[in-house]
C-alpha cells in the first residue's frame, strides 16, 4: 500500500517568481523510512509541510498529492489530525500545555475520545517511549531531549499511519539526538509506522533509512536507497556531498575502482583498509601534528576556578583551568552538565567564582546560544544600526558575514544559519578583541557551517581571539587550533586540536575514528581524502 | 449566533435584576456580600460558555496565553515596586489590537493565573472582573482605529481607568466583601484610603503604555498581516 | 465562614488555622495574618467611625458623631471574619494547586481549561528566555534595560507562538466535541466525605433559616439563649470545618506510624 503518492507536484509561494517546488514525482510505501535531504532553501521543508494540510504552506500547488491512493485534499479533517502525525524542530514550542500527562492526552482530547480511554493509550504510550517516570512532572522541568521525546509521543499517542518530522534534532545535543533517532527507528521497526523526517545530521539517519531523496532548488536531484542515493548524487556532481556521513563524502572524492560506496563507520574502515596510501603521506600528517607553535601570548587565562550557584549547592565548577592565546580559536568541549555554560558565564564576569582568578587582556563578549534573544528591530539593517551607525563599521561587518541579501528581511523570518551569522555581526560591531561563543553551529545545516568557519577563521587571523563552547566535534575538529575537553567541572585535556583528537579514542571525529589504523593523525575528512590523492 | 448573544445578554439582565431583589428581600444582614458574588458569577460563567460556545481557534487560544504570560511575568519583574505594574498596560494594549472580547480573557485570565503564582484570595473574582473590564473597554474604544490612536489618548485612558474601573471596583470589594452593613461613607473612606495607591498604579500604567505601546502594537500587527487573521483556523 | 456570630466565629477560625497549620506550618500562616493585619484593623476601625447605631455611647467624635460600643463589637467582629476567611485561604492555597484549577475549567469549559493549562505553560518559559535576553545583552557589552528586555522577549514570544497554534491544529485542536482528560477518580471514600459535609451543611442551613442561633448588634448586642437546637448547629458547623483536619491528620498519623515501625 502506498502511503503518498505524489504526481507532478510544483509550489509556488505567494509573490515569489520562481518555483519553491517542480515538477516533484515520488511514491512513499507504507512502512518506509525516508529522509529528506538538501541545503537550506532547496525546498525540502516546504515538500515535507505539504504532505500534512494543518501545516502546509500557502501558495499556489499544482499536481497531486495522494494519500492512501485517495486525494490529501479531500480527506476529513479528523483523519488528518489522527493518521499524519507531525512534529517540529523546535521542542519548547510544539508543546502546548503545562504538565506532560496533559501533552500526551492533547490529540485524544482534540478527537473526543473518552477519559478512559485515554488513560489506557497515554499510558501504554509512556510505556513504548519509557516516560513514565515524567508522567506528572512539569514540561517546564524537561531536558530539551525529554521535551522532544514527549512531543513524539503525543503524536504517536494518536495512533498515526505516517509520522512526519521536520528536523526533529536540530536543536538536540549529540547523546539526545541518538536517543531520538532510536525511538524513531524502535517505532518504525516495531509498528511498522511510515517516517518521512528532513533532517542535517545524516550520519546516524542515512544508514536507517528505506528511501532518501536529495533535494536542490526545489528538484529532486537524487533518489533511491542511501547508496544509490549517494551515487546518483556523485553524478550530478552536487556540493551537498559536505553533509554526506564521513565515509560518502570521502568516497566520492575519491574513489575511482568502483567500490560499493560505504555508509557507516564499519564500512568506512573496511573500504580503506583496501585503499593504498603510501608509509610517506602517513608520516607528513603524523608529523604536523607535532609542530606546535606557541607565538602568541595568552589574552584570556581562568585559574583554579570553584563555582557553586548556591551554598548548599553542589560545586559546577571544581577548580577549572583554562588559557585562550590571542589570535587563536579554542574550543571547549563536554557533554550536558559538564558545566560549559557556566565557564563561559564565569569568563565573561556575568557571575563571580568563589574561589580563583580570571584574567582577560580585554573585554569579553559572549554569543549567547539563542540567537533570538538579540534581536529587537524589524529588519535585520535596523537591528545592526540599533549598536552603530557608523556606515564603513556596518558595510565591512555585512559584508563579512554575508548578510547582504537579507538586510530588509525580519531576522524571524531567516534561517536558522543566518540568524546566527546576523547574530555574530551584530557582536562583531561592539569590536570585540576576545569573543566568546556558546553552541553557535545549534540549527544550522552543514552549507552553513563551512561559511561559519571561514568567517571565524578570518576574524581570529585579523587578531580575534575566540573561544567556542560546543557539542560539536566536527565543526570544533576543522575550526579550532586548540580543544579542551571540559568533565565533571574541570578541563581533563587541553591541547592542540590534531593532538587533541588523535590521542582520544571515543572521544573523537568520525574521520579520525575510521582511519586511526593507517592515518592516525588525520582528523577531518579533508585530511583523508588528501591523503589519498597524493597516493 | 447574533441571536444567541442577544438572548443570552437578555436572560443574564434579568437574573442580576431579579438576583438583586431577591437578595434584598430575603436576606438581611450579608446580602450585599451574597448579592455581589451571585453577580460575579451570573456576569463569568455565562461569558465563559459564550466564549466557549465560539470555538476559539488555535492561534487566538496562543495569542491570548503568550500576552497573558507576558503580563505575569512583567507582574513578577516588578515585585519589588508595590503597585508599579505593567498589567494594565499590556490588558489595555491587548484589548486595543485584538478587540474587545480578547481584551476581557486577557484581563481576566492574567488575573487568575498570577494568582496561582501569587496566591488565591477572596478578591480574585473581583479583580478578574476589574482587570477583564478594562480590557473590554480598551478594545471597545480604540479598537476598530488602532492605526491612527496616539499614544498619548492611550496613556491618559489607561491612567484613569485604572484609578477608576480598578481602584474603584476593587475598593468597593473591599467594602462589599467585609463590611455587612456597609454606608456611603465607608465606600468614600475606602476610595480616599486606595487613592494614593491607585494614583501611583495609574502613573505606572500610563508610564508603560507610552513605552510599550507601539513595538507592542506593531508586533502584534505584523503576526497578523504574516500569518492571516489569527481568528481564523488554519 | 461568613457568619458573624461569635461561636461560629471561632469554630471557623480555629478550624481554618488548624488545616493551615497542618499544611503550611506556623510560619507561613502568621506571615498571611500579620500582612493583613492592617486590612484587619481598618475593617475594624470603619464601623465605629462610621456606623452610629447602637444604644451604648462611649464617645463623640470631633464632628459630633457618636461612638458606640455596640460599633465596636461589630468591628471586632468584622475583623474576625476577615481573619478567618484569610486563614481558610491560606489553606485553599496550598490545596487548590494549578492543575486542580484546570481540572475543574474542564469540566464545563474545555477551551478555557485549555488557555489556562498553556498560559501555565508559557509563564515559566517567559521568565526563562527573560533571563537568557537579559544574559545576552550583557554578553553584548551593555547593562540591561528593561524595556529592551521586555520588547525582544514579546517578539520571541509571538514569532515562536505560530509554531505552537501549529502543533495544537496538528493535533487535531478545532475537531467537533472536544474532551478533557483528568488524573482524578472518584472514589468511594470521596462519596462518603461529600456526603458528609452536604448533611452537615444542609443541618447549619436550615438551623440558620429557622433562626436558632439568631444574633443581632444593632441597636443592642443580643444572641438567642443556648438550646438543644443552637447545640447542634455548632456542633454540625464543627463538623464541617473539620472535614479537611481530621483527612490530613489521618495521613500524617499513618506516616508516623510507617516510619516509626521501620
Amino acid at each position: 500500500m502506498e502511503t503518498y503518492q505524489l504526481r507532478d507536484v510544483t509550489f509556488t509561494y505567494p509573490k515569489r517568481n520562481h518555483r519553491a517546488l517542480s515538477n516533484i514525482n515520488l511514491t512513499i510505501r507504507q512502512g518506509d523510512f525516508v529522509v529528506l535531504c538538501g541545503a537550506s532553501g532547496s525546498g525540502k521543508t516546504t515538500l515535507l509541510r505539504l504532505l500534512k494540510p494543518a501545516v502546509a504552506p500557502h501558495g499556489t500547488l499544482t499536481g497531486n498529492i495522494l494519500f492512501e491512493r485517495a486525494p490529501l485534499d479531500d480527506m476529513p479533517l479528523r483523519d488528518v489530525a489522527s493518521k499524519i502525525g507531525f512534529v517540529a524542530q523546535s521542542p519548547d514550542d510544539q508543546i502546548v500545555t503545562d504538565k506532560v500527562w496533559h501533552e500526551l492526552a492533547f490529540g485524544l482530547e482534540s478527537l473526543g475520545v473518552p477519559s478512559t480511554d485515554i488513560r489506557l493509550r497515554v499510558a501504554e504510550m509512556a510505556n513504548f517511549f519509557g516516560i513514565q517516570s515524567l508522567f506528572r512532572r512539569d514540561v517546564a522541568t524537561l531536558s530539551g531531549g525529554q521535551k522532544q521525546l514527549l512531543a513524539l509521543a503525543s503524536v504517536c499517542v494518536m495512533q498515526p499511519s505516517v509520522l512526519i518530522l521536520d528536523e526533529p534534532t536540530a536543536q538536540l545535543d549529540p547523546i539526545a539526538a541518538g536517543d531520538f533517532i532510536t525511538a524513531l527507528s524502535k517505532m518504525n521497526r516495531e509498528t511498522g509506522m511510515t517516517i518521512v523526517l528532513t533532517e542535517h545530521r545524516l550520519e546516524e539517519v542515512l544508514p536507517l533509512a528505506a528511501q532518501v531523496l536529495v533535494l536542490d532548488a526545489g528538484r529532486i536531484i537524487a533518489s533511491g536507497s542511501p547508496r544509490e542515493a549517494v551515487m546518483g548524487l556523485r553524478e550530478v556532481e552536487s556540493t551537498f556531498f559536505c553533509a554526506m556521513p564521513t565515509p560518502a563524502h570521502i568516497w566520492a572524492a575519491v574513489d575511482s575502482c568502483g567500490c560499493e560506496c560505504p555508509l557507516t563507520l564499519r564500512e568506512g574502515i573496511n573500504w580503506l583498509a583496501v585503499q593504498r596510501i603510501s608509509p610517506q603521506q602517513s608520516q607528513a600528517i603524523n608529523s604536523s601534528a607535532q609542530i606546535q607553535s606557541s607565538k602568541y601570548s595568552f589574552a584570556l587565562t581562568l585559574k583554579d576556578i570553584w563555582f557553586k550557584y548556591e551554598k548548599n549547592a553542589p560545586d559546577v565548577l571544581k577548580g577549572v583551568s583554562f588559557t585562550a592565546r590571542h589570535s587563536e580559536i579554542t574550543a571547549i568541549l563536554g557533554g550536558n552538565g559538564a558545566g560549559k555554560s557556566t565557564l563561559l558565564s564565569v569568563a565573561t564576569g556575568l557571575i563571580k567564582p568563589q574561589r580563583g582568578k580570571v584574567s582577560a587582556t580585554h573585554a569579553v563578549r559572549l554569543l549567547t546560544q539563542n540567537p533570538q534573544a538579540l534581536f529587537l528591530r524589524n529588519t535585520v539593517a535596523d537591528d545592526l544600526r540599533e549598536i552603530t551607525s557608523d556606515a564603513n563599521e556596518l558595510a565591512r561587518t555585512i559584508g563579512l558575514c554575508e548578510l547582504e541579501a537579507v538586510l530588509e528581511s525580519h531576522p524571524y523570518d531567516l534561517s536558522g544559519g543566518e540568524q546566527q551569522r546576523a547574530a555574530l555581526a551584530k557582536i562583531l560591531l561592539t569590536q570585540p578583541k576576545i569573543l566568546l561563543l556558546d553552541e553557535p553551529t545549534k540549527g544550522v545545516d552543514a552549507h552553513y557551517k563551512q561559511s561559519f568557519i571561514k568567517i571565524l577563521r578570518r576574524l581570529a587571523s585579523e587578531g580575534m581571539t575566540i573561544v567556542i563552547v560546543s557539542h560539536d566535534i566536527e565543526f570544533c575538529a576543522e575550526c579550532a587550533d586548540n580543544c579542551a575537553l571540559l568533565f565533571d567541572g574541570d578541563v581533563v585535556a587541553q591541547s592542540n586540536t590534531r593532538a587533541f583528537f588523535a590521542g582520544n579514542r571515543f572521544y573523537t571525529t568520525a574521520a579520525n575514528r575510521m582511519a586511526r589504523g593507517i592515518l592516525p593523525a588525520a582528523i577531518t575528512a579533508d585530511d583523508i581524502i588528501e591523503a589519498l590523492h597524493e597516493v | 449566533m447574533k441571536f444567541n448573544r442577544v438572548w443570552i445578554s437578555l436572560v443574564m439582565l434579568a437574573t442580576i435584576v431579579l438576583t438583586i431583589f431577591a437578595g434584598i428581600y430575603f436576606l438581611d444582614d450579608r446580602r450585599f456580600f451574597v448579592i455581589s458574588l451571585l453577580i460575579l458569577m451570573q456576569i463569568f460563567i455565562p461569558f465563559a460558555f459564550l466564549y466557549e460556545s465560539r470555538k476559539p481557534p488555535a492561534r487566538e487560544l496562543v495569542m491570548i496565553a503568550v500576552l497573558v504570560a507576558i503580563a505575569v511575568a512583567g507582574r513578577a519583574a516588578f515585585f519589588m515596586l508595590p503597585q508599579f505594574k505593567p498589567v494594565v498596560a499590556v490588558v489595555i494594549i491587548s484589548g486595543v489590537a485584538l478587540g474587545g472580547e480578547i481584551g476581557f480573557m486577557v484581563g481576566a485570565m492574567t488575573i487568575l493565573v498570577s494568582n496561582i503564582f501569587f496566591g488565591q484570595g477572596p478578591w480574585t473574582p473581583w479583580q478578574m472582573l476589574a482587570m477583564g473590564l478594562i480590557g473590554l473597554l480598551a478594545g471597545a474604544l480604540f479598537h476598530h482605529r488602532n492605526k491612527s490612536i496616539s499614544r498619548v489618548v492611550l496613556a491618559i485612558f489607561g491612567a484613569l481607568v485604572t484609578v477608576v474601573v480598578y481602584g474603584g471596583i476593587m475598593n468597593s470589594a473591599g467594602v462589599l466583601m467585609f463590611q455587612p452593613q456597609p454606608t456611603r461613607d465607608m465606600f468614600l473612606f475606602s476610595f480616599m484610603y486606595g487613592l494614593p495607591f491607585d494614583i501611583v498604579h495609574g502613573v505606572a500604567t500610563a508610564v508603560f503604555i507610552l513605552l510599550m505601546a507601539r513595538p507592542i502594537l506593531e508586533k502584534i500587527d505584523r503576526i497578523q498581516t504574516k500569518y492571516g487573521d489569527f481568528r481564523r483556523n488554519s | 465562614m461568613f457568619i458573624l456570630h461569635p461561636v461560629m466565629l471561632v469554630i471557623s477560625f480555629v478550624c481554618a488555622g488548624v488545616y493551615a497549620f497542618l499544611l503550611r506550618g506556623v510560619r507561613v500562616l502568621m506571615r498571611g495574618l500579620v500582612l493583613l493585619l492592617p486590612m484587619m484593623l481598618v475593617a475594624a476601625a470603619m464601623n465605629p467611625l462610621f456606623n452610629h447605631r447602637g444604644v451604648t455611647i462611649l464617645t463623640y467624635l470631633p464632628n459630633g458623631n457618636p461612638v458606640t460600643l455596640e460599633a465596636v463589637l461589630y468591628g471586632l467582629a468584622v475583623a474576625g471574619m476577615l481573619a478567618t476567611v484569610i486563614t481558610w485561604f491560606v489553606a485553599v492555597n496550598a490545596v487548590m494547586t494549578a492543575d486542580k484549577i484546570v481540572f475543574l475549567f474542564g469540566r464545563f469549559w474545555p477551551a478555557l481549561s485549555l488557555l489556562l493549562s498553556m498560559s501555565l505553560r508559557f509563564v515559566p518559559r517567559m521568565i526563562r528566555q527573560g533571563r537568557v535576553i537579559v544574559v545576552a545583552q550583557k554578553g553584548l557589552g551593555r547593562k540591561p534595560n528593561a524595556l529592551k528586555v521586555i520588547s525582544i522577549l514579546m517578539t520571541w514570544a509571538l514569532e515562536n507562538s505560530i509554531e505552537t497554534a501549529n502543533s495544537m491544529t496538528a493535533r487535531g485542536y478545532g475537531l467537533r466535541r472536544r474532551t478533557a482528560f483528568h488524573l482524578y477518580k472518584f472514589h468511594r471514600r470521596d462519596v462518603f466525605a461529600l456526603g458528609w459535609m452536604i448533611t452537615m451543611a444542609l443541618v447549619v442551613g436550615v438551623g440558620v433559616a429557622l433562626g436558632v442561633n439568631r444574633y443581632r448588634f444593632f441597636p443592642s448586642v443580643q444572641f438567642h439563649a443556648l438550646s438543644g437546637a443552637s447545640v447542634i448547629v455548632f456542633v454540625s458547623y464543627f463538623a464541617l470545618g473539620a472535614v479537611p483536619i481530621i483527612l490530613r491528620a489521618k495521613e500524617v498519623l499513618v506516616w508516623k506510624r510507617i516510619n516509626s515501625a521501620m
